[in-house]
């Protein structure tokens, strides 16, 4: 089962001005791994996977991505141009979706393909339009986002993530701006990509998803990673008592 | 109540005279909005700048402009720029100046905001879907922006219209100036006035109010 990994966070530690958001985080995610991270707000989970997305920068330790540095607290030429080589292979989606509204959901899809990569414009299409048909929505091709419901909104930027093909799938509470009803189309989608194969890491709330879903989950607090179980075990035996504390909350 | 006895013939047989007026207006508006579009991006471009001497020339240089009239910055640029160079300065040329400049502190604005009122989730979704700064900036921000900026754009040459008309003060011959003088010559200046205010007013108010309908529309997109 166990593959090699596809992104490392290394000691990762952050600091904006004097809050400590995150303090020596390790965490490794293997290929077809499926890590859920989940924990109380303000733990920092947001920024770890800022940090691996290289939206921030690390105060301490470092990102590597398949063997290779791709971001450290003063990157080197070399790390820096590191990153910008695996850009593409990092995808991530949005608590708030990040659409552009003022393209079509096709010319979201292949904007990145056309541009980033190069691609041909008629092989982007083939791309975009299969990966639509893939997320259900083909049908909205030339809608504009403002148009789409929520749902087929988000359905619409894991399209445009995995249009770029990437090796590693970051998910940033993708449900939770969501209302209920619209939620499971999303997560039916994670969960089909899930089974397909593609290595994910998952902010999320929905415990369900961690549970029955995930193959590892890691439990946050206070910018430290305090617990971290195989699949359903984090859930049926928490080893720590502010996991407990925490889990406490979703039971009825 | 006086006894007033109209005599709007006065001013309807010099039709053509201030209709000129009305076209030096328009060609005068028209101008000074493309140079103080051309202008206000310098300006903003300067406020946005990571270097902090071009913030600092934008800032100030906004701030000046914002808060000293637009009548003594006409008149400044009219009596004191040919002292200060040494050169004549054609009355048309001062106004179109004066008003450019004035008109470029407020349109930086517009530009300023306009890109600020991009989500920094759309840059940051381009980021990570691996586009370069300046491929985000071209196809993600600017086009948003721009859309923002087009109905504050409007509304900007329905001011120029209306100022001008200070051009009168510094004798370029559009509209109110040729007023002026044809009052100067008919002693009829209620007729004169109000009909140069009906010409003014017809001309902002259709304006003004398509601006607003266009805003709504795009608020609601
Ligand atoms: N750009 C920033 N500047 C300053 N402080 C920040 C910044 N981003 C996050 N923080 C702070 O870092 C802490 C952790 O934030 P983070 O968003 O990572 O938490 P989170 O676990 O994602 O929380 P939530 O469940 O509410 O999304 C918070 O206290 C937050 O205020
Ligand atoms: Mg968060």
């Amino acid at each position: 089962m166990d593959g090699a990994p596809i992104i490392v966070a290394e000691g990762v530690s952050k600091k904006f001005g004097d809050n400590q958001v995150l303090t020596r985080v390790s965490l490794p995610v293997k290929e077809r791994d499926v890590v859920c991270i989940v924990g109380p707000s303000g733990s920092g989970k947001t920024t770890l996977l800022r940090c691996l997305a290289l939206l921030e920068t690390p105060s301490e330790g470092r990102i590597v991505m398949q063997g290779v540095p791709i971001s450290t607290p003063q990157p080197n030429a070399e790390i820096k141009a590191a990153g910008r080589a695996v850009r593409s292979d990092i995808g991530m989606v949005f608590q708030h979706f990040n659409l552009w509204p003022h393209m079509s959901v096709l010319e979201n899809l292949i904007e990145a393909p056309l541009r980033a990569k190069r691609l041909p414009r008629e092989e982007a299409i083939a791309i975009a339009e299969r990966l639509l048909a893939k997320v259900d929505l083909a049908d909205k091709r030339d809608a504009y986002p403002a148009r789409l419901s929520g749902g087929q909104q988000q359905r619409v930027a894991i399209a445009r993530a995995l249009a770029m093909s990437p090796k590693v799938l970051l998910f940033d509470e993708a449900t939770s701006a969501l209302d209920p009803e619209l939620r499971r189309e999303v997560l039916l989608v994670m969960r089909q990509l899930a089974s397909e194969g593609m290595t994910m890491l998952v902010v999320t709330h929905e415990m369900g998803f961690a549970r029955h879903v995930g193959t590892r989950t890691v439990f946050m607090d206070r910018g430290e990673i305090v617990e971290e179980a195989p699949g359903a075990a984090f859930f049926d035996t928490p080893k720590t008592e502010r996991a407990r504390r925490f889990l406490q909350q979703f039971e009825d | 109540m006086f006894k007033y006895q109209f005599r709007w013939d006065t001013v309807f047989g010099s039709f053509d005279f201030l209709m000129s007026g009305l076209q030096m207006t328009l060609i005068v508006s028209a101008i000074t909005l493309v140079l103080a579009m051309i202008f206000g991006l310098i300006i903003a471009l300067f406020d946005m700048s990571p270097w902090r001497i071009l913030r600092w020339i934008g800032i100030t240089f906004g701030e000046i402009v914002r808060n000293t009239p637009i009548l003594v910055q006409l008149l400044w640029v009219y009596y004191v720029l040919p002292i200060v160079f040494n050169v004549r300065i054609e009355s048309l040329v001062a106004l179109i100046i004066g008003l450019s400049v004035y008109q470029a502190a407020f349109i930086s604005e517009v530009y300023r905001s306009g890109i600020q009122s991009v989500p920094k989730g759309h840059t940051e979704a381009a980021q990570v879907l691996g586009l370069s700064p300046l491929q985000s900036f071209r196809r993600i921000v600017l086009p948003q922006a721009i859309r923002m900026t087009l109905p504050p754009l409007a509304s900007n040459f329905v001011q120029l219209i209306k100022f001008s008309s200070l051009g009168a003060v510094i004798s370029v011959s559009e509209i109110t100036r040729r007023g002026m003088e044809l009052s100067a010559s008919n002693f009829r200046p209620l007729e004169t006035f109000t009909f140069i205010a009906v010409v003014y007013f017809f001309i902002c108010w259709p304006l003004a109010m398509g601006i607003r309908l266009w805003e709504r529309r795009l608020q609601s997109r």
